[in-house]
């Protein structure tokens, strides 16, 4: 290893003194990490839905929707937006913003929608 | 901040947050008796480490992992926290990125987790053979047991630690401001974290889970959006807008806008004060080096400089002229010596005499001597003189070259007549070429009369005049456009799934018209009996359905041609023309390539993002996600205790408590008063306070609580762990309140 790296000592070494079992004997090479089960999975096996809605778990306190009527903001400048481009579906503040986004390229289009998760994904 | 040994490192806070944090090994680690339990804040962002009982965690870092690969050996190489990027230059990071143990706010991926509890032990000082204290760990609000018990089986087989015990950092949190007077034993605390934000309400200092809430909105979120917002308004600089940048920004410039509504109408307005919230960031740029306009003695300089070598290159070719007339002059002196020579030899002897001079015979010799001299004439000869030399050569070459034209026909041998054949093919390609060459000629002068006449007509009355190029335009854009949608009328309109229904759609008018000729040909007869070529009219039929083509293309043609002078036309005399391109115009981020760039180009303006980023704290459906913002959780998680009090709720409202990173952002507080206000009853008692050091409180609550003596009650050891199995561990939780 370089003297710099070396010096820097940023790198983790392979065999540490307190452990028990050493990573590279747990995790052979190859193997990847896909073996994880991520959150869905790991709330599906929990099976929440046969426990009792008393007793707090992970997915109980999520929180509810918002019963305050919906923000809506323009999309490309932020400011208040009462209208809606019925195209693109993007919200718009005033006519001067309304041709900038009728100059937009679908690929950006696609992208502000994106942010506020209402773009349409076509399989 | 130092710690034992002096050592000096960052002070996790606002503006100063470690972005790579060199962290040296800790050497006091063997001065700890066994029973001083390490205390871990496991977080989605950093990941602190220290002793129990002191006020600063040891070792913080980012909790992330890169597992690149070392250029030079080869090898996979761990490295745990922010990559130093002066180091990155001996790796190579192209195959992995960095990686997070967590998912939202739960650890699922342990083979990460555990690399990063090798390095913390590893800088903490850990030496011997295993970690041989009881361990404090941190986790998130209603932990699945799954990930509970992974991080259990973690810790005590792979280190060997004979005692763990699971806490919630906002919980530690609260109790840590609860000691220290901030708050009451009864109230809620607001913890906006990295990715999900917390309201759990405190009665008589214990937390009720059954009452928390979670949103899944955190600092994260605001930063990737502010990131994407970046990008979109500015796409030819957006390799700029990294993720660590974006962070950076935020953490510079974000604030919280009391009211959204009203600071957007003043932006809207573009009012003075809106003008103060704008931050400017101007990017490098070197204006392109401006093109001095040379001045009078620099022109003429260069005028001289390329006098001169005019004058030089006329003179070497002049030169070189005079040579070759010499040479030739040379040569036909000496060829007309030898012809002078040939006649005073007898007609026998010419081939051996000529033998040495290499001509064959006298004919060849006068051959030669009439091309030497035409060449010396012609090198002679002034440029004046050449056309009527080379008229005059073509008229003698004419008589000459085709001296059998005029002879007529049956005067000739049959070797003649091929000649003669020849000469007529010769002579009618050299005159098409001449007619064709005066044709352009004229057509050229026709032009450029054409021009004039309209410069002049321009001149008289510019305003007309554009008008009526404009109007011009406008019509050969439609017919072209016309005709292109004709012909590509069916192919462009179907995404036709059905194959071959629909056909008959798709095909443009000049091929239906092809289609209805061939079947009524074919069909003609009738009868079942195909007679269509017995006649010569019919094949005509071929030639009627390739020329409608031919026609089309012509047209199509001429008029694109039509199109393509006005269009250049108008550019040159109109200011304000912009050419329409099919279907899209340009696109923004094109528009800068388009005309000069200058240093306005290169300022990124960041006035709204400063506090519409934030807001979707409060609003989380500005990013799609439905669920309730900061100042409605508290109403929410009120609603969800199962007391029914009204003396609790004021108690729980005038103690709320805000931690975790997101809090630092300013002006939280003031909206978060206005919120909660809007959803409480008037009049009730409404209190808002900030934790001491919202990022660091977690830690140093989960320490003062680790170095109670009765720690080690709250805590589960090995044999537990496997005894009592999953069930137990997922009742487990501990206690807070000191017994």
């Amino acid at each position: 290893m370089e003297g710099e790296l070396m010096e820097a000592d940023i790198v983790v070494p392979w065999r540490l003194s307190f452990k028990k079992i050493q990573a590279f004997d747990k995790y052979p090479k190859g193997q990847s990490t896909r073996r994880w089960k991520h959150l869905k999975q790991i709330l599906q096996a929990e099976n929440f839905h046969d426990s009792s809605p008393d007793l707090p778990n992970y997915v109980n306190i999520e929180s509810p929707p918002s019963t305050q009527p919906c923000k809506r903001i323009c999309d490309i400048t932020g400011y208040e937006a009462p209208y809606v481009d019925p195209r693109t579906n993007l919200r718009y503040a005033n006519a001067h913003v309304f041709k900038t986004l009728r100059s937009l390229s679908p690929d950006q289009v696609h992208q502000y929608l994106s942010i506020r998760n209402a773009a349409v994904v076509l399989k | 901040m130092t710690d034992d040994d002096g050592d000096q490192f960052n002070t996790v806070g606002r503006g100063s947050m470690p972005f790579v944090s060199r962290i040296r090994r800790q050497t006091d680690y063997n001065t700890y008796p066994s029973s001083i339990p390490i205390v871990i804040d496991n977080g989605a962002s950093y990941f602190r480490i220290g002793w129990a009982g002191e006020t600063e965690p040891r070792v913080v870092f980012r909790n992330i992992v890169h597992r690149p690969r070392h250029k030079a050996t080869g090898e996979t190489v761990t490295i745990v926290g922010d990559m130093d990027p002066a180091m990155m230059k001996y790796f190579d990071c192209t195959r992995s990125g960095p990686r997070s143990p967590f998912d939202s706010n739960v650890v699922f991926q342990f083979e990460t987790m555990e690399y990063i509890l090798d390095f913390a032990f590893d800088r903490l000082g850990a030496n011997g053979s295993g970690i041989d204290h009881p361990i404090l760990i941190t986790e998130c609000a209603c932990n699945p047991v799954q990930s509970r018990s992974k991080m259990a089986e973690l810790l005590f087989e792979t280190y060997g630690v004979p005692a763990v015990a699971f806490g919630v950092d906002a919980a530690f949190s609260y109790k840590y401001n609860q000691l220290h007077g901030i708050c009451k034993k009864d109230g809620i605390v607001l913890c906006p974290g990295y990715n999900t934000t917390h309201a759990i309400p405190f009665v008589d200092g214990e937390p009720i889970y059954k009452g928390s809430c979670r949103t899944n909105i955190g600092g994260y979120h605001v930063t990737d959006y502010l990131k994407q917002l970046l990008s979109l308004k500015y796409p030819f600089h957006s390799s700029r807008f990294t993720w660590e940048k974006a962070e950076d920004l935020k953490l510079e410039h974000c604030y919280i806008a009391l009211d959204y509504a009203s600071e957007v109408r003043l932006f809207q307005e573009g009012t003075k004060e809106a003008e103060e919230k704008t931050r400017y960031w101007q990017l490098p740029w070197i204006p392109p080096p401006t093109e001095v306009p040379p001045s009078e003695e620099e022109i003429a300089r260069k005028a001289a400089i390329r006098e001169k070598q005019g004058q030089r290159l006329r003179e070497m070719a002049e030169a070189k002229r005079l040579s070759k007339i010499n040479e030739m002059d040379s040569e036909l002196s000496s060829l007309r010596f030898l012809v002078k020579q040939l006649d005073q030899v007898e007609e026998d002897d010419i081939p051996t005499f000529l033998s040495d001079t290499g001509y064959a015979s006298r004919r060849e010799l006068e051959s030669t001597i009439l091309k030497v001299t035409q060449s010396l004439r012609k090198a002679r000869g002034e440029p004046k003189n050449e056309p009527a030399e080379s008229e005059e050569n073509n008229d003698s070459l004419n008589n000459e070259k085709y001296p059998l034209m005029n002879v007529p026909d049956d005067m000739l041998t049959p070797e003649q007549l091929k000649d003669k054949k020849r000469q007529m093919f010769l002579k009618t390609t050299t005159e098409g070429r001449l007619r064709a060459r005066q044709k352009r000629n004229e057509e050229e002068l026709e032009k450029e009369r054409r021009n004039q006449v309209e410069e002049e007509r321009r001149r008289e009355n510019p305003e007309f005049y554009l008008e009526e190029m404009r109007a011009q335009y406008k019509e050969v854009l439609e017919r072209v456009g016309q005709k292109k949608l004709l012909k590509t009328n069916g192919s462009s309109n179907g995404n036709n799934k059905s194959g071959g229904v629909g056909r008959g759609e798709r095909l443009s008018a000049a091929q239906r018209e092809r289609m209805r000729l061939l079947t009524t040909a074919a069909f003609d007869r009738g009868k079942g009996e195909d007679t269509f070529g017995s006649r010569d009219e019919d094949w005509q039929l071929y030639k009627l359905m390739s020329k409608d083509n031919d026609d089309d293309d012509e047209q199509a043609d001429s008029d694109e041609a039509e199109l393509a002078r006005i269009t250049s036309r108008l550019q040159e005399i109109d200011p304000t023309f912009v050419q329409k391109v099919e279907g899209e115009s340009l696109t923004s981020g094109d528009v800068p390539r388009v005309r000069q760039l200058t240093e306005e180009d290169y300022k990124i303006v960041i006035g709204i993002e400063r506090f519409r980023c934030p807001e979707i704290l409060f609003h989380p459906n500005l990013i799609g996600v439905d669920q309730v913002g900061l100042d409605e959780m508290v109403g929410a998680s009120i609603r969800r205790l199962p007391h029914e009090e009204t003396e609790l709720e004021k108690r729980l409202t005038s103690s709320i408590l805000m931690t975790g990173g997101c809090s630092l952002l300013p002006g939280m507080k003031e909206r978060l008063e206005c919120g909660v206000r809007m959803i409480r009853p008037c009049g009730s008692p409404i209190d808002v306070v900030r934790a001491m050091d919202p990022v660091l409180d977690a830690w140093r609550g989960a320490s003062a609580f680790a170095a109670d003596l009765n720690f080690l009650k709250s805590a589960f050891t090995k044999m537990d762990y496997d005894e009592k199995g999953e069930d137990w561990l997922r009742k487990y939780q501990i206690r807070y309140n000191k017994l």
